[in-house]
C-alpha cells in the first residue's frame, strides 16, 4: 500500500477556510453572515514601532540623574520632535522623541518610545458566509466552488475575475496577449512567462497571475510583485496540468480569490484559487482524502521527465524496477493517454481530487 | 523496565520530516534478527493530521511481507506478541517536529557565542541571529557592536522560542553580559505575553542573581552552567540539556498524534539526532579505542554529525539544512557555486535554484534524471561539509587529531540518511562521504540501509544485545574500507604501494598515484589482509608519514577504496576540468 499526497483541483465542492488574525483582536462578523473578499472580518493592534533613547549620554549626565531631567513620565503620549529630557545651564542639552508615540519603560538611563499600535485589518478574501466566528482571532467562512492548489506561490492574496490569456496548457503567457481588458482579473498563463509580460502586467494592475511554470531566473522579479502568483507545476517550464487548465478556462469570467501564500511544511500552506459557483447540492466526493493509491486513479507526474502530465494508474507492479537515475524503486504504470503507459516512482505521484 | 522483560519481537520506528520508516527485529535461533522493513511518507500534514498514521503504512509493509498482524482493529498496537500476532516491544525515534527557533548572544564570537552555538546544535534548533559583543548581526559583518535598539530589534524581528545567552568566564565580565540580559528581557517586554520566548542564561554564574533581577517578570528564565567557565573550557552538558527539554516540551509533543505514539512505546520516544549519537557512542566502545567513530544522518530537513572520541559524545545538528529543505537557502546564502562545483555536468545557479524549490514543494519525491540525482547528491556533500564546520571545533579527538586541519582518524563512520541509502550505487554513497567529510587513514563506512540507525540507538540504551545482533543481520552493511594517505607531491606521483591478501591465499599488489581514487575488489563478507607501504613521506595513519603497516579489513558494496586525491580535497577552478574531475572519480568509484 502506498498513500500519496493529495492535490486540489475540484470543479464544485464545499470551500471552508480559517481565517485568522496573527494576534488576538476582535472579530467584526456574526455566523450566517454573507462576506465578500473585500470585507474587513476582524481587527487587532500589531505592537508598533519603537525607540531606545540613551538619554543619560545624550545629555552627558550620569544615569542617575535622568530621573531629573525628564520632561515626560512613564505612561505619557509623547509627539515627534516633542523634547522628552533636558539639561540645563551652560552645557544645557536636549532629547526629542523621534516618533509619535508612548514613553513605556526607563531605566539604566536610556527610555523606551514606543509608537502608536498599527491597525492590522483582516479580509474574508472569499465570497461567503460565516459558518464559525473564532472568538479574538478571526472567522471560518465556507463557500461552494471550484478549488484549484497550487505547488509554488508568491504575494498574499487577491481577488478579481478569471481571464485567461493562452490557448492552451502548453503555450507561454506573452506580454501581447495582456491587454488594457486585462486590467483587475486574474490572469490565467500555460507553461510559463517571461520578464515583459510581468512588466506588462504590473502596469495593468492585474489581480494576480495562475501559471504552470515559472522559470527559474524570474524568482527574484516575482518575490517584489504587488500581486499573487500562483505556480500549478513547478518552478521551471512546466506546461499547465491538462485538468488545472480546463478547469481554471471553463470558469472563465468568474469572480475568484486567489492566495500566492506556501509553507512547505509545519503546517502546510498551499497557494490556491477558489472559484465561488452557485450550487444547491453537491456531487458526491470520488474519493476520500488520505486513501492508499489503486489502479483506476488519477494522478499527477510531479518530477521530470513527465512533470506536470496527469494519466490514469493501469497497475501498480508487485517488484520494484529500475529507472533512470540506476534506482531500483518501486512504482506504477501510468497511462498518459498517449502511447504506452509509462512507469513512475510511487514517490512521484501525488492523486488529483 | 523494559531490558528487564523477556523481549522477542521489537518494532522500530523513525519519524523523520518527509519519511517515516519501521523495522521489524525478532529473535530466531537464539539471536535477533533483522526481519523486514517499511517506509511511507510522513503524515503530520492533512489529510492525516496525525504522526501514527505514517506508522501505521510503514508498518503495513512489514505486515504485507510477514503476514503478521501489529494493529488491531481500533488502529492501537497489539502488544506484548500474542500468537505472532504484535510485538512485545516498539520504540521509536522522531524528527519530524520543527526545529526550536534560536537567538543567541554572547560577548565574543569565536568564544561564548561558539560555545552557545554549539549548544544549541545539540539539539534540533535553529539560530534566528546571533548578538556577539564583538560583532554585528550574524557572522562575518565585523562592525562595531550593536546599539541597545539594533539588540532589541534583532530579537523582536527573529520572534524566537529561546534566548540563549552566553557570555563571561567564570569571575569575569559582567557589564556587557548584563547589558546583553536587559536587551533581551526588553525585547521580551516588547512581545505579546503569549508569544514571549524563554530566556536561557549560561553565562557567568556569579551573575545569575542579578539576571533574575533583570529579567523579572519580563520573560521564563531558565539558568544553565556557563557554557565557558574559562577561555580554554567548554561545558556544553548543562545548556544542551535545558534546550533538548523546551525542544521535547515545546515541539516534539505538539507533533499531532504524537500522544498516541508514546501510548504504544514503554521507553520515552527519543529525538532522532540524539539516539543517533547514543548509537555512535556505543559503536565507539566497539571499535579501535584509540579512534573515533563517526555518524552522519543527512535527513531530509536536519544534518547530524555525531563523534564520539574517548569515550564522549559530540553531537551536532543542522537543524535548517537538508536534502530536502533548506537546499534553496544554502545555495543563496553561499552562492551557487560551491554547491554546483560538485556537478558533473554545467548547471546555471538559477537551475538549481529551481530544482531545489520544487524538491521542497514535493519532499517525498526521488530523482528519476541523473542531473536531479546529481544536484541531490552535491547539496548532500554540502550539508555534511557545513554541519561538520559547526562540529569540529567542539570535538576533544586527542591523540586520533593527527593534523590539525584535518578530520580526526576515525575506525567506523556510519552513514545514514534517504540520499545516502538511497544512492542508486553504493559507489555514490561512498563518494558523498568522502567528499563530505575528507577522511584520513584507514576507517570503515557502514551504510545504515533502512534508516534505522537512531532506531537501533534507541534499542542500544535498552537492549545492547538485541541492537548489536540486529546491526550484524542486516541492519547495517559495510559500504566500503577506506585508505586516505596525507600528503602532498605532484599529481601523478606514487605515493602508495598497497598488496591485498585474500583470505583464500590469492594475492595482488598495486600502486597508487597521487590524485587517483583507486577501488580494489573486495566484497562484502570478504576479509583480507592489507598491507600498506606509503611512500615520499605520505601518511595512512600507521604511526606517522612513511610508516608502513598491516591491517585486516573487511569488504564493503562498493570494495576497497584507496582515496589518494590528497586532503584537503582541491578542484579544477576551469568549470569543464572541475566536471570532467567529478566525472572521472563518479567513474573510479563506479557511479
Amino acid at each position: 500500500m502506498y498513500y500519496p499526497f493529495e492535490t486540489q483541483v475540484t470543479p464544485l465542492t464545499n470551500v471552508r477556510r480559517e481565517r485568522v488574525l496573527p494576534v488576538p483582536g476582535e472579530t467584526l462578523v456574526h455566523v450566517g453572515e454573507r462576506v465578500e473578499p473585500t470585507q474587513v472580518i476582524a481587527r487587532a493592534n500589531l505592537p508598533g514601532d519603537f525607540h531606545i533613547l540613551p538619554v543619560a549620554r545624550l545629555l552627558g549626565v550620569p544615569a542617575s540623574q535622568v530621573k531629573r531631567c525628564m520632561r515626560v513620565s512613564l505612561g505619557d503620549d509623547v509627539q515627534q520632535n516633542q523634547v522628552i529630557a533636558a539639561r540645563r545651564g551652560l552645557l544645557a542639552r536636549s532629547v526629542k522623541s523621534p516618533i509619535d508615540g508612548m514613553m513605556t519603560a526607563s531605566g539604566g538611563g536610556r527610555v523606551l518610545i514606543e509608537a502608536q499600535p498599527t491597525l492590522f485589518e483582516l479580509r474574508a478574501c472569499i465570497h461567503g458566509t460565516v459558518s464559525n466566528v473564532l472568538e479574538h482571532y478571526g472567522a471560518v467562512i465556507e463557500t461552494v466552488g471550484a478549488v484549484v492548489q497550487g505547488v509554488w506561490g508568491t504575494g498574499d492574496e487577491s481577488s478579481g475575475v478569471l481571464k485567461c490569456v493562452v490557448k492552451s496548457p502548453e503555450k507561454l503567457l506573452r506580454a501581447k496577449a495582456i491587454d488594457p481588458s486585462c486590467h483587475g482579473t486574474i490572469l490565467v498563463g500555460g507553461a510559463g512567462l517571461n520578464e515583459t509580460a510581468i512588466e506588462r502586467a504590473q502596469e495593468l494592475q492585474v489581480r494576480g497571475i495562475v501559471t504552470g511554470g515559472l522559470p527559474p531566473e524570474l524568482l527574484p522579479l516575482v518575490e517584489e510583485l504587488p500581486f499573487p502568483i500562483v505556480v500549478t507545476e513547478g518552478i521551471g517550464t512546466v506546461p499547465m496540468s491538462t485538468p488545472i487548465f480546463h478547469l481554471l478556462t471553463t470558469n472563465d469570467g468568474r469572480e475568484a480569490s486567489i492566495s500566492g501564500q506556501v509553507q512547505p511544511r509545519w503546517g502546510i500552506v498551499r497557494p490556491e484559487v477558489i472559484i465561488p459557483l452557485p450550487a444547491e447540492t453537491l456531487p458526491p466526493a470520488e474519493t476520500q482524502p488520505g486513501m492508499p493509491l489503486t489502479v483506476g486513479a488519477r494522478v499527477r507526474v510531479i518530477r521530470a521527465p513527465y512533470m506536470g502530465a496527469v494519466g490514469t494508474v493501469r497497475a501498480l507492479p508487485a517488484h520494484a524496477r529500475r529507472i533512470e537515475t540506476g534506482t531500483r524503486v518501486h512504482g506504477a504504470e501510468v497511462d498518459l493517454g498517449q502511447g504506452a503507459p509509462i512507469f513512475v516512482p510511487l514517490a512521484n505521484l501525488e492523486i488529483l481530487r | 523496565m523494559i531490558e528487564k522483560q523477556h523481549i522477542g519481537s521489537i518494532l522500530l520506528a523513525d519519524c523523520g520530516t518527509a519519511m517515516t520508516k519501521a523495522v521489524l527485529l525478532d529473535r530466531a535461533a537464539g539471536q535477533y534478527r533483522f526481519v523486514a522493513h517499511g517506509e511511507a511518507p510522513t503524515t503530520t500534514e492533512y489529510p492525516w493530521s496525525d504522526v501514527a498514521a505514517g506508522i501505521r503504512h510503514a508498518v503495513e509493509q512489514i505486515s504485507e511481507v510477514t503476514g503478521r498482524r501489529f494493529f488491531d482493529a481500533g488502529g492501537d498496537l497489539i502488544s506484548p506478541e500474542l500468537d505472532r500476532q504484535g510485538v512485545d516491544v516498539f520504540a521509536a525515534t522522531v524528527s519530524a517536529s520543527q526545529p526550536l527557533q534560536v537567538v543567541l548572544g554572547g560577548l565574543v564570537r569565536d568564544l561564548s557565542v561558539a560555545s552557545a552555538e554549539r549548544a544549541a546544535a545539540g539539539t534540533y534548533s535553529l539560530v534566528k541571529a546571533i548578538l556577539a559583543g564583538d560583532d554585528r548581526v550574524g557572522a562575518g559583518l565585523s562592525c562595531p557592536c550593536l546599539s541597545d535598539e539594533e539588540r532589541v530589534r534583532t530579537i523582536r524581528d527573529a520572534a524566537p522560542d529561546v534566548i540563549c545567552i552566553a557570555g563571561g568566564v567564570e569571575g569575569g565580565a559582567t557589564t556587557p553580559v548584563l547589558a546583553l540580559v536587559e536587551a533581551a528581557a526588553l525585547a521580551c517586554s516588547l512581545i505579546e505575553p503569549e508569544l514571549r520566548p524563554r530566556l536561557l542564561y549560561a553565562g557567568n554564574s556569579r551573575l545569575r542573581r542579578q539576571v533574575v533581577d533583570i529579567v523579572g517578570e519580563q520573560a521564563e528564565l531558565r539558568v544553565a552552567d556557563n557554557v565557558r567557565p574559562t577561555l580554554t573550557e567548554e561545558n556544553l552538558l548543562g545548556a544542551q540539556a535545558e534546550l533538548d527539554a523546551l525542544y521535547l516540551q515545546d515541539k516534539m509533543e505538539q507533533l499531532p498524534g504524537i500522544d498516541t505514539v508514546s501510548s504504544w512505546s514503554p521507553a520515552p520516544l527519543t529525538p532522532t539526532a540524539r539516539a543517533f549519537g547514543r548509537l555512535v557512542q556505543y559503536l565507539w566502545h566497539l571499535g579501535d579505542p584509540s579512534k573515533g567513530v563517526l555518524g552522519v544522518d543527512v535527513g531530509a530537513a536536519n544534518t547530524t554529525v555525531a563523534a564520539a572520541f574517548d569515550g564522549r559524545l559530540s553531537l551536532t545538528v543542522r537543524g535548517d539544512l537538508g536534502i530536502t529543505f533548506g537546499g534553496e537557502r544554502l545555495l543563496q546564502k553561499q552562492g551557487a557555486s560551491t554547491t554546483t562545483r560538485w556537478l558533473p555536468e554545467p548547471m546555471s545557479g538559477d537551475e538549481a535554484r529551481g530544482l531545489l524549490i520544487n524538491k521542497e514543494m514535493r519532499p517525498t519525491s526521488i530523482p528519476q534524471e541523473s542531473r536531479e540525482l546529481w544536484l541531490e547528491q552535491a547539496l548532500a556533500r554540502e550539508a555534511i561539509r557545513t554541519t561538520l564546520q559547526v562540529a569540529r571545533p567542539g570535538w576533544k579527538p586527542g591523540t586520533a587529531q593527527l593534523y590539525p586541519h584535518l578530520l580526526p582518524l576515525c575506525d567506523t563512520i556510519v552513514v545514514s540518511g534517504g540520499a545516502l541509502a538511497h544512492a542508486p550505487r553504493p559507489g555514490q554513497a561512498a563518494l558523498i562521504v568522502l567528499d563530505g567529510l575528507e577522511p584520513i587513514g584507514v576507517c570503515t563506512l557502514v551504510l545504515d540501509a533502512h534508516g534505522l540507525a537512531p532506531a537501533f540507538g534507541n534499542v542500544a540504551a535498552v537492549k545492547p544485545l538485541a541492537a548489536v545482533e540486529a546491526l550484524d543481520s542486516g541492519g547495517f552493511v559495510n559500504l566500503a574500507t577506506v585508505v586516505a594517505p596525507v600528503g602532498h607531491t605532484r599529481r601523478g606521483d606514487i605515493i602508495l604501494k598497497v598488496r591485498v591478501t585474500y583470505d583464500d591465499g590469492s594475492k595482488f599488489s598495486v600502486e597508487v598515484r597521487y590524485g587517483d581514487l583507486e577501488v580494489l575488489p573486495l566484497m562484502p563478507g570478504q576479509q583480507a589482509v592489507l598491507e600498506l607501504r606509503p611512500l615520499r613521506h605520505f601518511d595512512v595513519g600507521l604511526g606517522g608519514p612513511g610508516k608502513a603497516g598491516k591491517r585486516r579489513v573487511s569488504g564493503g558494496l562498493a570494495g576497497l577504496i584507496i582515496d589518494a586525491r590528497g586532503r584537503p580535497l582541491r578542484f579544477p577552478g576551469e568549470p569543464k576540468q572541475r566536471q570532467a574531475q567529478m566525472r572521472q572519480w563518479l567513474w573510479d568509484v563506479g557511479g
